[in-house]
């Protein structure tokens, strides 16, 4: 057996976890400062599904840009799509419809039910603490979109019992609220510099799946400010391979743009 | 309202006549793209006051505004610099009270604005059913049940700013406005046909011949339009593509000293007070050598 790959960072860890997520299926788009997601996608096509459709900056249909040159909302990673999708009639329109299925979101404050919060800590009128804003997430989560959940900042300020303002709704309280509501799918995984979770199924609460190289689950229990779902046992998570890694170095990420995500993040990348 | 087939082309200062303060004033443009920055500066400079503004995605051009005191509400999906992080001042206004927020998922908000320009008083989306988005203005969006299916949707309350501002690629003096490639964002689109009144900043004023040549990139047509101004890097600090990029120097530069009331001051002051034309802006925003250097996207 090949001696197990270890030469990799935990930015390129959720890159490659995410890509896993991936398959020829998915037609996802991307919204600003993506990096991870962008990268993701793009490592998934050169890999494992390509026939993944990504539509850059959900303008730029099944675009080919090389390598992430700056902002994933820039123009620049349109380069050598087949067509730019005009935003109110044809984006939304599939959008609205489910054409566009996947989307991949983040945010300031996550909690339990998946349920995520970009817009205000405290109160929404007079906030402690004004944040950018909900964007696209809030229509994602709402239109029956597979939603992947990343943060590179896990603790206990992001992983909260409930978010100050539900901008996004993951499962609402959980059990069967969402599906009452009749919003379909919602959150699949949420992928962490520690670790990942998935939600139980009936309960939909947060679960943990696997604990990134060096990490214990304990430790991700004290990161996180409720109670996770813990199996009996949870396994490591899945190594990159060298291949994966090659790829996702040379060609997807060389500026490693994917690294200004972990301004303010513990994780060291 | 339609506006005449006839010369349409303004000053800066004349173009800004056509705000009036308390309007709701649409603008084009996000975090670092395509915003008409140089419209921006002029009515930041003729000191509009209570102005309530609406973009889609607030950038380095809302959060001036805001820092300049222009502006009495906000009305977007987000505010932010991109990867420069934070709009500091819309941050810091907001926080303290003195800034009227309503933030919006973006289908509810492009209904918004669709409604306004089919002269409907609302439109429908399913978007945002379960976020409390919905509960932050509640006189803007409702449920309601479908009529046919017994469907919950979400009726949102028609849009028609008294004016929307925008930069282009170019247009002739009449004002029919080209993009390239082709219009395909919403805020080129649905805004200026939901506007009361449409001012344009261009790259440059082309004749009508050259228009009829190339029609297939008109994107707003001369009876929706009400002012043009030739503006070369009107976008200056945003990207207009493929033109030119976002001025990436100067926008570190906003992040580092818009962390503080004064820092800010002290950049209006600089780059919006100081210049006595947009020439004298470029010049001071680096000149030549900076404008070469966004016009590789580098």
């Amino acid at each position: 057996m090949a001696e197990k790959f270890t030469d990799y960072t935990i930015d390129e860890l959720m890159v490659v976890t995410l890509a896993r997520q991936f398959t020829d299926d998915d037609i996802m788009l991307n919204g600003t400062v993506s990096f991870i997601p962008v990268s993701a996608a793009l490592l998934a096509r050169q890999t494992h599904a390509p026939g993944l459709t990504w539509v850059a900056g959900a303008v730029g249909v099944d675009a080919d840009p090389g390598y992430i040159v700056g902002n994933t909302l820039d123009p620049t990673m349109w380069k050598n799509c087949v067509m730019y999708l005009p935003q109110l009639e044809d984006m939304w329109g599939y959008v609205c419809r489910n054409t566009l299925e996947t989307f991949c979101i983040r945010g300031a404050q996550i909690d339990k039910f998946g349920n995520v919060n970009n817009s205000v800590i405290g109160d929404f009128k007079k906030p402690k603490v004004r944040l950018p804003g909900s964007a696209g997430m809030g229509d994602m989560a709402t239109l029956d979109k597979k939603i992947y959940i990343w943060s590179t900042t896990h603790n206990s300020r992001t992983f909260v019992e409930k978010v100050d303002f539900l901008a996004a709704p993951g499962y609402l309280d959980g059990g069967d609220a969402r599906q009452k509501l009749g919003l379909k799918n919602g959150p699949q995984i949420v992928i962490t510099d520690l670790c990942v979770m998935d939600f139980e199924p009936t309960s939909k609460r947060m679960r943990l799946k696997s604990v990134h190289h060096g990490i214990t689950p304990k430790q991700v229990q004290e990161k996180t400010g409720f109670e996770l779902l813990m199996p009996d046992k949870v396994p490591e998570t899945e190594a990159p391979t060298a291949e994966q890694i090659q790829i996702l170095r040379d060609k997807v990420d060389p500026k490693s743009m994917r690294k200004l995500e972990f301004r303010g993040s513990e994780t060291k990348v | 309202m339609a506006a005449k087939k006839e010369d349409k082309v303004v000053s800066l200062e004349q173009a800004a006549g056509l705000v009036r303060d308390g309007d709701v004033v649409g603008l084009q443009g996000m975090g670092t793209q395509m915003a008409p920055m140089g419209m921006i500066r002029e009515l930041i400079r003729a000191g509009k006051k209570r102005l309530k503004v609406v973009q889609l995605v607030g950038g380095i051009g809302m959060d001036w505004m805001i820092a300049a005191g222009c502006v009495e509400k906000v009305s977007y999906i987000i505010v932010n610099l991109d990867e420069f992080g934070m709009a500091n001042n819309f941050r810091r206004e907001v926080e303290a009270g003195r800034l009227e927020v309503e933030e919006y998922t973006e289908h509810q908000f492009l209904t918004r604005m669709q409604a306004g320009a089919k002269g409907l008083s609302f439109g429908v989306t399913r978007s945002g059913l379960g976020s409390q988005l919905l509960e932050t203005h509640p006189d803007i969006t409702k449920v309601i049940d479908c009529p046919f299916t017994g469907e919950k949707v979400i009726a949102v309350r028609a849009l028609e700013p008294d004016v929307t501002i925008l930069h282009a690629h170019r247009a002739d003096k009449y004002g029919n406005v080209q993009f390239f490639p082709k219009p395909i964002w919403t805020d080129v689109d649905v805004f200026p046909r939901a506007a009361k009144k449409v001012i344009v900043t261009v790259e440059e004023i082309v004749d009508t011949d050259e228009i009829r040549r190339t029609p297939i990139h008109t994107g707003i047509p001369y009876f929706k339009v009400d002012a043009i101004v030739e503006l070369p890097f009107g976008a200056h600090p945003c990207s207009l593509y493929p033109q030119y990029s976002f001025d990436r120097e100067f926008f570190a530069d906003y992040a580092s000293e818009s962390r503080t009331a004064e820092g800010t001051k002290k950049f209006l002051d600089k780059y919006v007070f100081g210049p006595k034309s947009h020439a004298e802006y470029l010049q001071l925003a680096g000149g030549a050598a900076a404008l070469l250097r966004i016009r590789k996207w580098s």
